[in-house]
């Protein structure tokens, strides 16, 4: 039970008033930028990460966690009122929502949504507190070995899972990388690929990548294909439920909490995966109205997904924390916040910063219960918030991004390589190219290289020593898993009469 | 996904391919840009050259398969988004717009100042992205330009240029 007096001291942590503020202010932020389209919580964060030299750890840390929580908490808003999919954690939730919203139940879809992720919010936290500890105390034993074949899972499985090309999930990975590793290499202090050009010694911020990818790269994209049509939002109430809503969602959240949690903490897990599996879940195990209406607007298909998607950040944090290892872009930009306090996730983190791990966890649990006072009452105006008209929307995206990316460093250059990593973030974006992989390559990137020349330092430049333990063998093998996912997908295909599967082909060149 | 490139499915260019050579070529890029980082520091052949040449080699690698992915037909999925039209032709008007309003604002933030060079990109920008009352988004562009200057110079102390309102603000 020490981690439970570990967190009660983090709810002392976490409830002062400052502390208090800082999640206010953060599950505000976090849930209008899931509301709005073209901007995320990753992009968020990235953001205000200069705030980390002026803002103490904790407070920072409370504040990125509530909008990593808000932004799916407002993820599922636009889904249910506009229909168009958006950020793919909440694509399923428009499935069914964006019917239940038609059919005149828009207030019902936000409530079980709402109510949903806050069921799932807390108990994956809960969750995340007896895990934590668990994973820390296996992985204190970890060798650099393991920790570089870790990395070379995370690698692989974030490429083959976010695209269905597994080529273009792992050129996004490369691209990140080799941004990873312009600069000085931090072991001899020799300069790499920077062209010569001074600015460039220091490496390319996260900040920079993150913004351009993500925020110029957008609009860019949205300008090359804007729907003309204005968006037809449906309007709704405060949001509410009733006593047959709440019969028919409650399974659903419990069984979608089950789902998204061990899938967030998985390498490559992501929320995508467990939404859609809840959403199948709740479509089999649909009986009497439910079964009649899935497809048409059935409040189960809302209240799956949507537990999941939270369940599954909260699963986020458990690599995150314990680990170093993050499995989503959010999750390696707030792993880039640690890195700029010099501190290190991991099993020591937990013993040399309980204040801030606990204080951090402690603060989900009240930034949950904030978002759901934010969410129910004030519907309408998120809803309202969704009207915001275009063109003034991705002006003041591009005019945010620059004024973030200038204050950095103060220097007109910066504001030139955001504009080439925005042309690069529009590239990928109208070829699908996954972009969460190259921010994880970039972040990861020059730790997996750390640690190898770790694990190779001590086998004293024996190469036999990345395979000595079986920890790391189980998970190199796992990463030549995801590698061959196409391969499998293509057996499969060839045993069923249809057409072979499309565009993927295998991968095999990391060991 | 669009009709253009429908009718020219039989030619072997198709824009994808450039991106897919991009990558090969930072595969290259990465290998030749590192082979005048000596090794000389590292008593275990471990050099700062080591995790280069692995991440270099592999792109080549796989800029090989995304180049021979993409001559034999394969195509990425356009991301879908709020606001945007999978299947609409691309407007590279709007791009080059966007692209040239943005580059514009980075030449005159020093002498302009942030106030006058973020009004005059937010204005620009809603414009090519399709705004309609033309005084508006002016009047919206100087609000936001003089709002953030106030609230990030002022209140939360970053430096961003004054340029020619320099001591008026």
């Amino acid at each position: 039970m020490q981690s439970f007096q570990l967190l009660m001291d983090g709810f002392a942590a976490a409830l002062t008033p400052v502390n208090l503020m800082y999640a206010l202010i953060g599950v505000t932020l976090g849930t209008l930028v899931g509301v709005l389209p073209g901007i995320g919580p990753a992009m968020t964060v990235a953001l205000l990460l200069p705030i980390t030299f002026t803002v103490p750890p904790t407070s920072a840390f409370i504040m990125f966690a509530g909008i990593y929580y808000g932004g799916m908490y407002g993820g599922s808003t636009t889904s249910i009122l506009l229909n168009t999919p958006g950020e793919s954690s909440s694509m399923i939730t428009a499935l069914e929502g964006n019917k239940m919203a038609r059919r005149g139940r828009a207030a019902q879809a936000l409530a079980t949504a709402a109510i949903g992720s806050f069921v799932a919010g807390t108990i994956a936290t809960a969750l995340l507190v007896v895990a934590a500890p668990a994973v820390v105390s296996f992985a204190i034993s970890f060798s650099p070995a393991d920790y570089f074949a870790l990395a070379i899972l995370a690698f692989t499985a974030v490429s083959s899972v976010l695209s269905r090309s597994i080529v273009r999930g792992l050129a996004s990975l490369g691209i990140g990388l080799v941004i990873g590793l312009i600069g000085i290499d931090q072991q001899t202090g020799q300069a790499r690929l920077t062209l010569g050009v001074p600015q460039l010694l220091d490496g390319v911020d996260v900040v920079i990548v993150a913004v351009g990818l993500f925020a110029l790269g957008e609009a860019l994209y949205v300008a090359s294909r804007l729907r003309h049509s204005t968006p037809e939002v449906v309007p709704v109430g405060r949001a509410w439920m009733g006593k047959a809503d709440w019969r028919r969602s409650w399974l659903p959240w419990l069984r979608g909490t089950a789902l998204g949690f061990p899938f967030g903490a998985l390498p490559g897990g992501g929320a995508e995966i467990p939404t859609f599996l809840s959403y199948a879940a709740e479509q089999r195990l649909a009986r009497g109205v439910a079964r009649e209406e899935y497809g048409k607007g059935a409040i189960e298909g809302v209240a799956g997904p949507e537990a999941a998607n939270n369940a599954s950040a909260a699963g986020t944090l458990v690599p995150l924390l314990t680990l170093g290892l993050p499995t989503s872009a959010t999750a390696a930009i707030m792993l880039a916040a640690f890195q700029q306090y010099g501190l290190q996730p991991g099993p020591q983190l937990f013993d040399h910063n309980p204040a801030l791990v606990w204080g951090m966890i402690a603060s989900l649990f009240i930034g949950n219960t904030m978002l759901l006072v934010l969410n129910l009452p004030l519907a309408p105006l998120w809803a309202r918030v969704l009207r915001v008209p275009r063109p003034y929307l991705y002006a003041g995206i591009v005019l945010f991004a620059a004024l973030g990316v200038y204050a950095l460093n103060g220097t007109v250059v910066d504001l030139i390589v955001l504009f080439v990593l925005g042309m690069l973030g529009f590239a990928m974006r109208r070829f699908g190219l996954p972009v969460a992989p190259a921010v994880i390559g970039l972040i990861l990137g020059p730790m997996a290289e750390i640690q190898l020349r770790r694990a190779l330092a001590i086998g004293a430049g024996d190469a036999t020593v990345l395979v000595s333990s079986p920890m790391a063998v189980i998970l190199l093998l796992l990463a030549a898993g995801a590698l061959l996912t196409p391969v499998f997908r293509k057996l499969l295909a060839r045993r069923t009469p249809e057409a072979p599967a499309p565009a993927s082909r295998e991968e095999t060149n990391q060991h | 996904m669009s009709t253009p490139q429908d009718v020219a499915k039989r030619r072997w260019w198709r824009p994808e391919l450039g991106l897919a050579l991009v990558v090969l070529g930072l595969g290259v890029f990465v290998v030749l840009g590192t082979l005048d980082v000596s090794a000389a520091a590292s008593q275990l052949g471990l050099g700062p050259r080591f995790f280069p040449m692995l991440v270099g080699g592999s792109m080549i690698v796989i800029g090989l398969f995304y180049v021979a992915d993409v001559l034999r037909g394969g195509r990425g999925d356009p991301e879908e988004s709020e606001d945007v039209d999978v299947d609409a032709p691309a407007d590279w008007r709007s791009v080059g717009l966007v692209s040239g309003i943005f580059l514009a604002f980075t030449a005159l933030l020093n002498p302009l100042g942030w106030v006058l060079a973020a009004s005059l990109l937010f204005f620009g920008l809603s414009l090519a992205l399709g705004a309609e009352h033309k005084v508006r988004a002016a009047v919206v562009g100087v609000i936001v330009g003089l709002v953030t200057y106030l609230l990030f110079v002022k209140g939360l102390g970053v430096t961003l240029p004054g340029g020619l309102l320099q001591g008026v603000l």
